[in-house]
């Protein structure tokens, strides 16, 4: 009998190369797609709010976001997605949809999204002016704070888009894609980016 | 090349350490850095640039901006030559191309000017009463020549290699124009800590001090922008956008602008754009446009060398270049005097002042006799000159007498008219101030103000005051508090104009001198019953060019208010619209072109299908495998012929992951099923799968697909590929608003999912091979509709359905997406033993029809469950949604178009979708049309062209032979309507 190898592959993959992208010299723009996590959508039942509100404390030890923004506990990023609903966003096998399961059990239903998404980091000095080609929400550093979020579209794509916190006193912004639209917005985002120069990676690890 | 003979030797807004060479109509000139190409062209003595648009008439350049009529040219040349470009806001670059338009063999011998000689009968409306007869002439003979024989530029022709892109801004005040009152609305609003955007046309910042100078806090003009734009740069939140142009106001405060970042460059850098479109949204906006010098109409007027009295000083005194040597000056007004004093201080001579005012001023007065020249009271009523320029002006004096004045270049100056397009773009309506003569805004959309001259406050000292104010009220009603700082101050100049609009005289007088319509087609429209400006504008096409009538609306409403006998008020403005100058598409379409025209979603075995070398086709934004073609195939069909009998012969699979995938979560999932669907799915056992149909509202199908319970809470629905989105909507209005009590979760799972369907009787042979051993295939142990975990090789675990499309004995198997290429290489392992083939979407069109399946075409909107043979399937015992008005009578009428199965006769003949059903011996047409054929496929089974189609009582009529007549094509044949399943009519291979 055969061996099967079950061997995992990013939506981007294939269209991720990574190097410098666009022009030369120092890069405005640093694209990075983090492949490894798990993501569940968390919604709670009818009138059991509370009680998925508290659940999550009780894991998380800190309050679940009740608009659109993202918040960050010790080892998952819990973000907005809709009233009385919100994903759980964790390093690859730290938060499965079976892990998650007692926890939630009899107050939400849960909804594993780990391989219905891609997810991107957009940094670097002219992250906004890349990021205002195809978003229409304001970045502006005072207007879309740390944690701040929006379930949006890019490029006519739905996207769920927050900043995370600074890294080396740049603002950093996520977004999460769905898988089958990741390739065709990848190639947007390149395109956007590519005038202010763009550093291209890829890692296993959520930052 | 030849040097700048009209370039004065100092001053102007020029380096002149930055030479350029550029070349029109291929000649070779030489300007500066700082120059636009119309400046260039007037420091090198060239006068004549263009052809006019119907009597090919010589023409120069009259403005030194936007509104330029006159001045179009062809820029660059190959795929990025750009018809009807300004030369008055084109940057001159190094080696610039231009090329006049309009005229041939040359512009100094234009062959079509003898047009002018036919000029009677080409009158307004002239081609509605010409090119009446024969209707069928028009579109054959008549359009072409005459748009062979009129127009402007060429197009380039072929694809724009340039790239354009769209981008948002955010600001608290966006404010256009950066003139005195724009510069002082940015300073007054910016110092209160407001987030402001200032749009600039130009490529400089200045608006009208850059021409006309004049003392602002002390300072001279120039050195205060210097200032005012340092203070401005300084701040964090004040973004200056020059070579940008506000076009347009849209809902919420939303603003539309094009930024032309490299059309001053021969070709944008590598990796960047030529423009980008903006939508900037702002709280607030100020309209610190400006005003635009109007001429006056008289016979000539459109003579090259004639040019507005603002243009000629911002020639003389920006660019340092002298559109002549001896000047005359036609005013009605106090501001045209200042082309008097600046041509004096250039050292020009200056021939005559002709003002239309019964008095001049003192200063004025005293500046003629300094001067050296006469102060004519009265009007020019002819000019004398050609493709040459001007060399004469003949002046009907006030009292009746006459005189004549010898001058190379004619200023004119008929006042000025506040730029009131954004301020009209949502039907605001502009209103009449008698003391300017000029209309202003009014009616300006909300968190829209006016400042300065596009108010109507012509005053260097009225601008910056008004522009202080409207920038500090922004910015306060932007929730800003901080401290505006001391206003600019400058002197306000006295303006009194005497308004005259036309100067009766013998010739041809333009009001529009881009489409050519003159003070008589104004006259001629109102006899002829055009009053109503709004017909004036269609009949006459005045105001309709490109420049959109910037110098030639207010004059034709005038006339035509004269001719009337109304006020100009009484006779109105036409509505304004954007954009406010021409946008190119491009920049519109930004990144949405060629490939990128819309996003596309790719299979999670997308890559994998393109190294098997698939043809892919675009379903909605997927890409998906049409067939997979092997060597020596010589067309499509073949390779889906092949691919259908690998399936029915041994085992196939095929890419179904872009089927609408949603987990259904909660206690009252199955409740919720059981309204949205017309068959129950509470009752569906765990672990079980049942095919549901879905109607709208009103009765009519809307969609179908597999349902699966996966756990008590959990059930896994699927819809069809073309509904995805639509049906997630539905059904979220139907939790969210119809059935806000039930307890019900909906989740799409349609990426998170790699779903491949897997048939043919070696089917669960491949499987076996996949699946852990612990894992029970068999009939009894996995039966038909059967659904539940299982686990794979390797430790993975798969969802699996033992559903069928094809007929055959088949399962479908879900894996998470990013192990879906893995899935595919497996299934060619697992598979190899049982020549297992991949299949694309035909196939599985194919299989579908020879099993008599419905899919889009038969679910087409128009048909209810009945009309597809699905009526059974309705439920008796509850509600659901579309149940009442499925019963109307109509949708159950015994004649009915229902689905039936259609073959031909003749078996060798190719059967066509869209074919439409006739009976036998009737004439064809709608009395007769019973229907027509939906989907159609070369069946391998039956080796025939077989189909589905709607057919007038088809179920009643199967073994009937009717007509299939295809008047497209031109076919005509005989097909027998037959049972729709053609193949394995009992289901026994799917059950086996």
């Amino acid at each position: 009998m055969a061996d099967f190898f079950w061997n995992v592959r990013s939506p981007l993959d294939r269209a991720l190369v990574a190097g410098p992208y666009g022009a030369q010299g120092d890069a405005g723009v640093t694209l990075t797609e983090v492949r490894n996590f798990d993501l569940v959508q968390v919604m709670a039942r009818r009138g059991k709010a509370d009680e998925t509100a508290k659940a999550a404390q009780a894991r998380f030890g800190v309050a679940a976001p009740e608009t659109p923004k993202a918040v960050a506990a010790a080892d998952a990023t819990l973000i907005w997605s809709g009233p009385d609903q919100f994903l759980v966003l964790s390093k690859g096998g730290r938060y499965t949809v079976e892990s998650l399961a007692p926890i939630f059990a009899g107050s939400a239903s849960l909804s594993d999204q780990s391989h219905a998404r891609a997810l991107i980091s957009v940094s670097g000095n002219k992250a906004r002016a890349m990021l205002a080609k195809l978003s229409s929400i304001d970045l502006h550093p005072d207007v879309f704070t740390v944690g701040a979020g929006a379930a949006t579209s890019m490029d006519h794509t739905s996207i769920t888009l927050w900043r995370g916190g600074d890294r080396n006193g740049e603002a950093v912004f996520n977004l999460l894609v769905f898988a089958t639209f990741a390739e065709s917005l990848w190639h947007t985002m390149l395109d956007s980016a590519a005038e202010y120069g763009v550093t291209v990676s890829h890692s296993e690890d959520l930052a | 090349m030849t040097s700048q003979p009209n370039r004065l030797p100092t001053n102007g807004l020029i380096d002149r350490s930055t030479a350029l060479s550029f070349r029109f109509d291929g000649k070779n000139f030489l300007g500066f850095k700082g120059d636009t190409l119309a400046s260039a062209l007037v420091a090198n003595g060239v006068k004549l640039v263009g052809r006019s648009f119907k009597y090919h008439r010589p023409r120069g350049i009259l403005t030194a901006g936007s509104e330029e009529p006159n001045a179009l040219v062809e820029l660059r040349s190959g795929a990025r030559r750009e018809p009807n470009t300004k030369a008055t806001t084109a940057e001159l670059y190094e080696g610039l191309e231009a090329a006049s338009q309009n005229r041939w063999p040359s512009l100094n011998f234009d062959v079509m000017s003898v047009n002018q000689l036919f000029a009677p009968i080409f009158v307004a409306g002239f081609y509605y009463k010409t090119f009446m007869w024969p209707a069928k002439f028009w579109e054959a003979i008549y359009e072409p020549a005459i748009r062979r024989a009129a127009g402007l530029g060429r197009a380039a022709g072929v694809s724009d290699p340039d790239h354009y892109d769209k981008a948002w801004a955010h600001c608290d005040v966006v404010i256009a124009g950066s003139g005195p009152s724009g510069l002082a609305a940015a300073l007054a609003a910016a110092r209160c800590g407001a987030r402001v955007i200032l749009c600039e046309e130009d490529f400089a910042l200045g608006g009208r001090l850059l021409a006309d100078g004049g003392t602002i806090d002390g300072l001279p003009a120039a050195e205060w922008v210097t200032r005012a734009v340092a203070e401005l740069e300084a701040m964090p939140d004040v973004r200056i956008m020059t070579r940008t142009t506000l076009f347009g106001v849209y809902d919420g405060g939303t603003y539309g602008a094009i930024e032309r970042v490299n059309d001053h460059l021969p070709a944008p850098p590598e990796h960047q754009v030529r423009q980008r479109l903006w939508r900037i949204v702002a709280k607030r906006c100020v309209v610190a446009a400006g005003a635009i010098e109007r001429p006056i109409v008289f016979a000539g007027n459109d003579t090259p060398g004639v040019m507005m009295a603002s243009a000629m000083r911002s020639y003389i005194n920006r660019y340092a270049a002298t559109p002549a040597r001896r000047i005359a000056l036609f005013t009605n007004n106090e501001d045209g005097w200042r082309t008097a004093e600046t041509a004096i201080a250039a050292g020009l001579q200056v021939a005559a002042v002709i003002d239309a005012r019964p008095d001049v001023s003192p200063a004025h007065r005293s500046l003629a006799s300094k001067g050296g020249f006469p102060v004519l009271h009265g009007s020019v009523s002819s000019v004398d000159g050609g493709k040459n320029g001007v060399r004469k002006i003949s002046v009907a004096l006030t009292g009746g007498a006459r005189a004549e004045v010898e001058a190379d270049g004619l200023a004119v100056s008929g006042g000025w008219n506040p730029a009131v397009g954004l301020t009209s773009y949502h039907r605001g309506r502009p209103k009449w101030r008698d003391d300017i003569a000029a209309f202003v805004p009014d009616g300006a959309p909300p968190g829209m103000v006016a400042a300065g001259a596009a108010n109507g406050a012509f005053g260097l000292g009225a601008c910056l005051r008004e522009g202080f104010e409207a920038g500090a009220a922004a910015a306060r009603d932007a929730g800003r508090s901080g401290s505006t700082g001391s206003m600019p101050v400058a002197d306000d100049e006295a303006f009194s104009i005497t308004p005259l609009w036309h100067v009766a005289g013998k010739g041809k007088a333009f009001v529009d001198q881009q489409h050519d319509v003159t003070a008589s087609d104004v006259e001629l429209a109102q006899r002829e019953g055009f009053q109503s400006v709004e017909h004036l504008k269609r009949y006459t096409t005045l105001g309709m060019a490109t420049d959109q009538g910037k110098t030639s609306n207010v004059a034709g409403l005038a006339i035509m208010a004269a001719v009337s006998g109304k006020s100009i008020p009484e006779t109105g403005t036409t509505i304004c619209r954007p954009p406010y100058v021409p946008v190119a598409i491009g920049a519109f379409a930004g990144h949405h072109r060629d490939e990128n025209f819309h996003a596309t979603r790719l299979t999670p075995s997308h890559h994998w299908a393109t190294e098997q070398g698939a043809v892919f086709v675009d379903t909605g934004l997927w890409k998906r495998a049409q067939w997979y073609p092997r060597a020596g195939e010589k067309d499509w069909l073949e390779s889906v012929t092949r691919e259908v009998k690998a399936v029915r012969s041994g085992v196939g699979f095929c890419d179904v992951s872009t089927l609408g995938k949603i987990d259904v979560h909660g206690p009252d999932a199955g409740a919720f099923l059981d309204r949205v669907y017309i068959n129950a799915f509470s009752s569906l056992a765990v672990g079980k799968a049942r095919y549901g149909l879905m109607l709208r509202e009103d009765g009519i199908v809307y969609d179908d697909g597999t349902t699966s319970r996966l756990a008590e809470d959990h059930y896994f629905l699927t819809t069809t590929t073309a509904k995805a989105g639509l049906v997630m909507q539905h059904l979220e209005f139907c939790r969210q608003v119809l059935f806000p009590e039930l307890d019900v979760h909906l989740t799409s799972v349609s990426d998170q999912w790699a779903q491949f369907s897997i048939a043919g009787p070696s089917a669960r042979k491949l499987l076996q091979q996949i699946v852990d051993e612990s894992e029970d295939l068999s009939n009894e142990g996995f039966p038909f509709m059967g659904a539940r975990e299982v686990k794979l090789r390797g430790g993975l675990k798969a969802r699996l359905f033992r559903i069928s499309f094809s007929g055959e004995l088949a399962f479908e198997i879900s894996v998470p997406a990013r192990y879906g290429e893995a899935m595919a290489r497996n299934l060619m392992i697992a598979g190899e033993p049982f020549g297992v083939t991949p299949y694309g979407t035909e196939a599985l069109g194919v299989m579908r029809i020879e099993k008599g399946h419905v899919a889009g075409p038969e679910l087409n909107g128009t048909t209810t469950a009945g009309d597809l043979g699905l009526g059974k399937m309705m439920s008796t015992k509850k509600d659901f949604i579309g149940r009442v008005m499925a019963g109307r009578e109509a949708l159950v009428a015994p004649n009915r178009q229902v689905v039936v199965g259609i073959k031909p006769i003749d078996k060798a003949r190719r059967l066509r979708s869209g074919a439409h059903i006739i009976p036998k011996g009737e004439t064809p047409g709608p009395d007769n049309d019973q229907g027509y054929v939906t989907s159609v496929c070369f069946s391998p089974v039956l080796d025939q062209w077989i189909g589905l189609g709607l057919v007038e009582r088809g179920r009643e009529r199967i073994g009937e032979i009717v007509r299939a007549h295809d008047p497209l094509r031109g076919e005509d044949y005989d097909v027998e309507l037959c049972n729709p399943v053609f193949y394995d009519p009992d289901g026994g291979r799917q059950r086996g």
